[in-house]
């Protein structure tokens, strides 16, 4: 039961931008969630529905789902934390440059680790079948596995860094000095604390895994998984109702897990990070620990390199592995006409979004913290929702809900911008799923950020006279700024990179990057697929620098604004 | 040089939070005249809704019921923006993107003054304060007083009605919290800025305010000059907050005329010179402050009123003081002997008399 205790007095601007938020939010995620809902109670959707319990084909996806992602969360869990583990406690030279290297996966490509596995270890891999005569399968289950690790445990690894680096050393003496040894400190001491950090990155994973659609269309093989058999429903099958039938049972597991992992895990979670180091890490000395930490690091670490290798020569040569002639055939093609409109449109769109997502993302947190009241966590919910809800799943249902203009008693309210005879031939669903997907990550890094930044400082800019917009524009804004560069810069990488929700979004009038890169694996010419992300690569590492460069240089006007004082 | 602007009233103001399941009252019918130029100060423990107080006349906070006059106009419809108060932070709150100098300026620039009186103005503020030094310096290479006096300036450059301070010495070391206290003092005298300061240590409120509000648990317990708070406190709870207390059981009370009592403690008989006239009964408590104590050994007992004996519990010598802790039949005295003579310090398992003068007590009601 809710009172008007206290009741939440709104100047303008904070109406004006929570009005926006929310109405950005309907639009571009609960609108095509609830469609997607809708849709998938018509005939073959609701059959996949009851399937879900009856129907063995389709219990069989599910389990194939689950089994996924529970075994790359636990692996990919494992890997986070002990290359995090090795980072912080074990003293070794090349540590910066270890580091770098396993967040690398991060920005990554689609398609990039899948195809260059293939090259490496596949039936005719390079070492494989190259070196130890070895011919084995990795179409299904075990190279999806390798595959997804491989690319999602860098998000464990950054969780328990963070972890790891603000867990009190004092704590470790605190056991040291009662009698137990550094084993019994390691078991009764750190890893209890992190259970939490592990449920969370655990959970992570797990949502990452289920979303993903890259992977399991080009190296899934006969194991299907229900974003790639929802993506089947459509561009096989096309029954729209069948797509939203797998999609929801996509999305529920994937909301129940985001759900339990930010409001149960992160509250668990017993490490305050305090941002001071309180002294120096007790290092691990014994011999044979040092060299099964470093053993294993350095072999995820070469495995990384090699992978990057991979595309990077591959992109140079004829067929890597077969003719190792160096050649520039490949770029040429896709320079020479493929793939030009493709990399325009792509740049030019994910530029577009950037900065949109950057200021959703900075004003959703701001209103999070600073000015909603009440329902606050909700409205963080719903902003993250972009992320929470896998890729295909949004882009069924952009493709359900803007497939035709909106109308409302027969008048239309909202164009058609999906689909081929859309407006602007479906560039603005792209870019409404571009921000979408991308502001979240402003909003994670604004909120922590602004929960550092004390409150009474935008009091004290109200109590001087000024209105909550220009509070906003004079104090917030340049006090986030490192947070909304960190939200630009994901923001165009993302948008660059994401593949599952566009591939439905995507029209002869507006091809995307991501989309080439799939059909090129698709055919097996995999030395397009090399040039294809090493041109990705470059585009994000040059614009993503020349955004760096410009928000910094604007960063330092705002740092001495009007300095007449001389 | 007091001006006529900046009278303050606060009409019956109450503030709860929560949902009608679990309400919390900070701030329960706080009604207050404050007069222009007056400095009132807000004490209290943490949690009695003194702050609370603060940021509902700032504006920062919306009370449930009640109106805020400032020269008689209600300011419920204002944001704290629209509110011509100026407002000094606990954290200081400088804007660390910004230079001291635009710090300060800030409050002009949002008044869209022109460049050149907004010069003026800033050099003068920070000239008085001398900051001039720093005018280019940024918040973070100033030390916690210069960020202080900072603070101060840019509340007080956009020549407010109202000053508000939020604990703002509660950061500083003991030596710079005197020196500040001193400065917000003559500044605030010289200015006749009406102004409130918030704080739970009584040092500041005595050497501070004009007046001095104690709250406890959401309400006013005693308003009054720092003397009558002191020597007249209205409470056990006021006496207790506000400097150290013995406090005896008295076992009966009668008037003896002319504002004198006879009262029982502990079975003798003692003299108290003024009092509250409804609480001359057995249902109260006698308030002795540990300096109004004379203590001595007990052999050299002189003719004095209001005396009694007890043994040396405990002892500690600082010096310029000593502190007794004795156990009598009245109870546990503390008593602080101020100068004390070598010779005459009473050792611990001693048995020593006490004494004080019947000036300097005051009955207060039992809780």
């Amino acid at each position: 039961m809710r009172s008007n205790l206290g009741r939440a007095k709104y100047d303008f601007f904070t109406k004006i931008a929570l009005g926006l938020v929310i109405f950005i939010i309907g639009f571009l995620i609960i609108l095509p969630l609830i469609n997607i809902l809708v849709y998938a109670g018509g005939p073959s959707g609701s059959a996949i529905l009851r399937g879900s319990i009856s129907d063995f084909v389709t219990r069989n996806i599910i389990w194939n789902t689950i089994k996924l992602g529970v075994t790359v969360a636990t692996l990919g869990t494992l890997f986070g934390f002990i290359l995090a583990y090795t980072q912080v406690r074990v003293e070794f030279r090349g540590k910066k440059i270890l580091h770098i290297i396993n967040l690398i996966p991060i920005i990554s490509p689609p398609f990039a680790f899948a195809t260059a596995i293939i090259v490496l270890f596949g039936r005719s891999g390079m070492i494989t079948r190259g070196i130890f005569d070895w011919r084995p399968t990795l179409y299904g289950f075990s190279g999806l596995v390798i595959v997804l690790t491989l690319s999602f445990f860098p998000i464990a690894y950054m969780n328990f860094l963070g972890m790891l680096r603000s867990l009190d050393p004092a704590l470790d003496e605190a056991g040291l000095s009662l009698g137990a040894n550094k084993w019994r400190v390691f078991r009764t001491v750190t890893v209890p604390m992190l259970i939490p950090g592990f449920a969370g990155a655990f959970l992570l994973l797990f949502i990452e895994s289920i979303a993903d659609l890259a992977n399991p269309l080009i190296i899934g093989g006969r194991y299907t998984v229900l974003a790639s058999r929802a993506y089947m429903a459509i561009n096989g099958d096309y029954d729209i109702s069948l797509a939203a039938g797998y999609a929801s049972l996509l999305l529920l597991p994937a909301l129940f897990v985001f759900l339990i992992q930010r409001y149960w895990a992160q509250k668990k979670s017993v490490i305050s990070v305090t941002g001071k180091p309180s002294g120096r890490p007790i290092l691990v000395t014994s011999i044979g620990m040092r060299s099964l930490l470093l053993s294993f690091t350095g072999l995820v670490t070469i495995l990384i390199v090699l992978i990057y290798a991979t595309v990077l020569v591959g992109a140079f040569v004829q067929i890597i592995g077969v003719n190792n002639e160096i050649t520039l055939n490949h770029f040429r093609y896709l320079l020479g006409g493929f793939a030009n409109g493709a990399i325009k449109t792509t740049t030019f769109l994910a530029l577009i979004a950037t900065p949109l997502a950057g200021i959703f993302g900075m004003l959703t947190a701001w209103l999070v913290i600073r000015k909603v009241k009440r329902g606050s966590e909700a409205l963080d919910f719903l902003g993250m929702l972009g992320i929470a809800v896998p890729g295909t799943v949004i882009g069924i249902g952009y493709a359900i809900t803007y497939n035709d203009p909106l109308k409302i008693g027969g008048v239309t309210i909202f164009p058609q911008v999906a689909g081929g005879a859309a407006l602007l031939g479906g560039s603005i669903a792209i870019v409404m799923v571009y921000i979408i997907r991308s502001s979240p990550a402003g909003q994670r890094s604004g909120i922590s950020m602004l929960q550092q930044i004390d409150p009474s400082i935008e009091e004290a800019s109200a109590s001087l006279g000024a209105s909550g917009a220009k509070t906003f524009r004079l104090v917030t804004l340049p006090l986030i700024s490192g947070a909304f560069l960190a939200g630009l810069l994901y923001a165009f990488a993302h948008s660059m990179t994401t593949l599952s929700p566009i591939i439905f979004l995507v029209t002869p009038d507006t091809s995307i990057l991501t989309q080439k890169i799939l059909a090129e694996a698709d055919q097996g010419r995999y030395g397009n697929v090399f040039a294809l992300c090493c041109i990705l690569i470059i585009l994000i590492l040059v614009i993503g620098g020349l955004i760096n460069y410009f928000v910094k240089r604007n960063q330092v006007s705002i740092d001495r604004p009007m300095t007449r004082s001389r | 040089m007091k001006s006529s602007e900046g009278k303050l009233s606060l009409v019956s103001i109450t503030k709860e939070f929560g949902d009608t399941q679990e309400k919390v009252i900070a701030v329960n019918k706080l009604s207050l005249d404050i007069e222009p130029g007056e400095f009132v100060t807000l004490l209290g423990p943490s949690g009695c809704g003194k702050t609370t107080a603060l940021r509902i006349i700032a504006g920062f906070e919306t009370p449930t019921s009640g109106k805020v006059l400032l020269d008689g106009v209600d300011l419920s419809s204002l944001t704290p923006d629209k509110r011509p108060m100026g407002m000094v932070f606990q954290s200081y709150a400088l804007f660390p993107h910004m230079t001291v100098f635009d710090n300060v300026a800030y409050g002009l620039r949002v008044k869209k003054m022109s460049g050149a009186s907004i010069k003026e103005a800033v050099s003068e503020v920070l000239n008085s304060m001398s900051l001039s030094h720093l005018a280019n310096r940024a918040p973070n290479q100033l030390s916690g007083g210069q960020q202080q006096r900072v603070a101060l300036a840019r509340a007080m450059v956009v020549r407010p009605k109202l000053l508000l301070f939020d604990e703002p010495l509660s950061n500083l070391d003991a030596k710079l919290r005197a020196q500040m206290r001193t400065e917000i003092r003559s500044i605030q005298r010289k200015l006749g800025i009406t102004s409130i300061f918030v704080t739970h240590d009584q040092d500041e409120a005595m050497s501070l305010s004009d007046r001095i509000v104690v709250m406890r648990n959401a309400v006013v317990e005693q308003v009054g000059t720092p003397e009558e708070i002191y020597r007249r406190p209205a409470s056990v709870f006021v006496a207790d907050f506000i400097g150290r207390s013995n406090f005896l059981k008295v076992e009966s009370a009668v008037a003896v005329g002319d504002k004198k009592a006879q009262i029982v403690v502990g079975g003798k008989n003692m003299q108290v010179a003024s009092y509250s006239e409804n609480l001359l009964s057995e249902k109260s408590v006698l308030l002795v402050r540990p300096e109004s104590i004379q203590v001595s050994m007990s052999s050299n007992s002189g003719s004095q009123i209001n005396i009694s004996e007890g043994v040396v519990e405990n002892l500690v010598f600082y010096g310029n003081h000593v502190e007794y802790t004795l156990e009598s039949n009245e109870g546990k005295i503390i008593a602080v002997v101020s100068d004390p003579v070598y010779e005459e310090i009473v050792p611990v398992g001693k048995i020593a008399n006490y004494s004080f003068d019947p000036t300097r007590t005051w009955l207060l009601p039992l809780n």
